[in-house]
């Protein structure tokens, strides 16, 4: 499917996911693009749905977020206006924030939604790698990211941002993709090995 | 323990095989070792995943804050960035160097827009004062040009509330909202005082330049309109709505 064929998208809105499906600095450049062009969003969320400015700001960055990655692979398909598409996300971030703030108001520590890598594994496989998943130590892996070393955790946020290895090779002036793959496994492997030290 | 995490990204980047995947799939429920490594992988991942939107949530937050200098959403800011993000604000410098470079070299490509922004940057960094003055006014203009915006908000609030009818608490105020980057409440204070006979009313300029900062659907024209209400009625900012309405 052809997305620029879309009468839905105007030539403004074309540019942005454009610029933030190509690399490095013009990804970053689209991404400035739309997270300024419906920053007014953080408004309607003060007024429209009470929520404070750090809620609202929240919730509207998190659009942008999830906006983000989404056109980056490609599951935006054109068939609404960027502004309906964005305002959707939004919206259903906003139940998302009002269910829990509902059901966990007492609770501190919320543990961290797997379910979108899971969806690649079968659902008989699915419950026991969830399962392990779930004795996860949040906090722990956290801490020790930043002792992977800097390339490393560059080189690995990169990868968990949705950038290929082809990317990566590109930003980091890596030779080859290969070279990178290699590189980014063997950086996993050091984070794996820090975690399980203690 | 066998290293199977080359194995098990070639399985997320769904580059196996149709029967590799199955046979990957049946090692989880009868291998554990092998299952804590995906687990380890998917839990590594994600836990990055969250790193990487945390680190676009501060960028964005300077990019708010760019656009409205004195609201400071979250204080606590993060003293790590990684590379990328560094790399991009050295562009944002280069860029804007770049820019007041061509701004002062070829004015006439500047939108009315940036030329507010510029108006706004030049003219509202400090309102002046009269010296050797202490009374609620300067106090107040002391902290707005001290970029206490808050407290200087506080002090014309309070003022506004005992002197209804002062033309110039309400301009004070209207320019720290529009510093604040609050253009509703902006607009609010310039419009209270735009039927006052004065020698000089900035009011509707004011109006104008709040309005293609806010830049909703149908601010420009409304701008536009009230630019040649300056200009046709003589009115305060007439020199500068004169070079806005040439850039249109």
């Amino acid at each position: 499917m052809n997305l620029f064929n879309k009468p839905t998208l105007s030539i403004d809105e074309r540019e942005i996911i454009d610029s933030i499906t190509q690399n490095g600095a013009e990804r970053k450049k689209g991404e400035e693009r739309l997270f300024n062009r419906y920053a007014y969003f953080i408004k309607e969320a003060v007024y429209k749905y009470s929520l404070s400015e750090e809620d609202g700001f929240d919730l509207y960055s998190d659009t942008i977020i999830s906006a983000i990655e989404k056109i980056a692979n490609g599951s935006f398909q054109g068939r609404s206006s960027l502004k309906t598409w964005l305002y959707s996300i939004f919206h259903n971030k906003y139940v998302d924030l009002l269910r829990k703030k509902t059901t966990n108001k007492n609770s501190i520590h919320q543990t961290l939604s797997i379910s979108d890598l899971l969806l690649e594994i079968s659902d008989h496989s699915k419950s026991i790698v969830q399962k392990l998943v779930d004795k996860t130590d949040w906090e722990l892996l956290r801490e020790r990211l930043v002792q992977v070393g800097e390339n490393c955790l560059q080189m690995l946020l990169l990868w968990a941002d949705g950038y290929s290895d082809k990317d990566i090779a590109g930003l980091m002036e890596y030779k080859t993709p290969d070279v990178v793959k290699t590189t980014r496994l063997r950086c996993l492997e050091k984070l794996k090995q820090l975690y399980r030290k203690t | 323990m066998q290293n199977y995490l080359e194995y098990i990204d070639a399985y997320f980047q769904r580059t196996l095989e149709a029967e590799e995947i199955k046979r990957f799939e049946k090692k989880i429920t009868e291998d554990k070792e092998f299952a804590d490594e995906v687990a380890f992988y998917l839990s590594a991942k994600q836990s990055l995943k969250a790193e990487a939107d945390r680190e676009k949530k501060e960028w964005f937050r300077e990019i708010m804050a760019q656009e409205r200098p004195v609201i400071d959403i979250n204080q606590h800011r993060s003293a790590k960035r990684i590379w990328l993000y560094r790399v991009s604000a050295a562009a944002a410098v280069l860029i804007c160097v770049f820019f007041a470079w061509y701004f002062f070299f070829s004015n006439n490509s500047v939108s009315p827009q940036q030329m507010a922004d510029k108006y706004i940057n030049e003219k509202f960094k400090t309102l002046s004062v009269t010296m050797g003055e202490k009374d609620s006014l300067q106090e107040g203009l002391r902290l707005y040009n001290t970029e206490q915006y808050d407290s200087a908000l506080k002090q014309f609030e309070s003022m506004a509330q005992r002197d209804t009818g002062n033309y110039k608490i309400k301009n004070y105020l209207g320019i720290i909202y529009l510093r604040l980057g609050d253009y509703d409440k902006a607009l609010q204070y310039f419009k209270q005082f735009e039927n006052e006979t004065l020698y000089s009313n900035p009011s509707k300029f004011q109006q104008a330049i709040t309005l293609l900062k806010r830049n909703l659907p149908g601010d420009r024209q409304r701008a536009k309109e009230l630019l040649e209400q300056v200009k046709d009625n003589d009115l305060e900012g007439k020199e500068t709505a004169l070079k806005l309405l040439d850039k249109w």
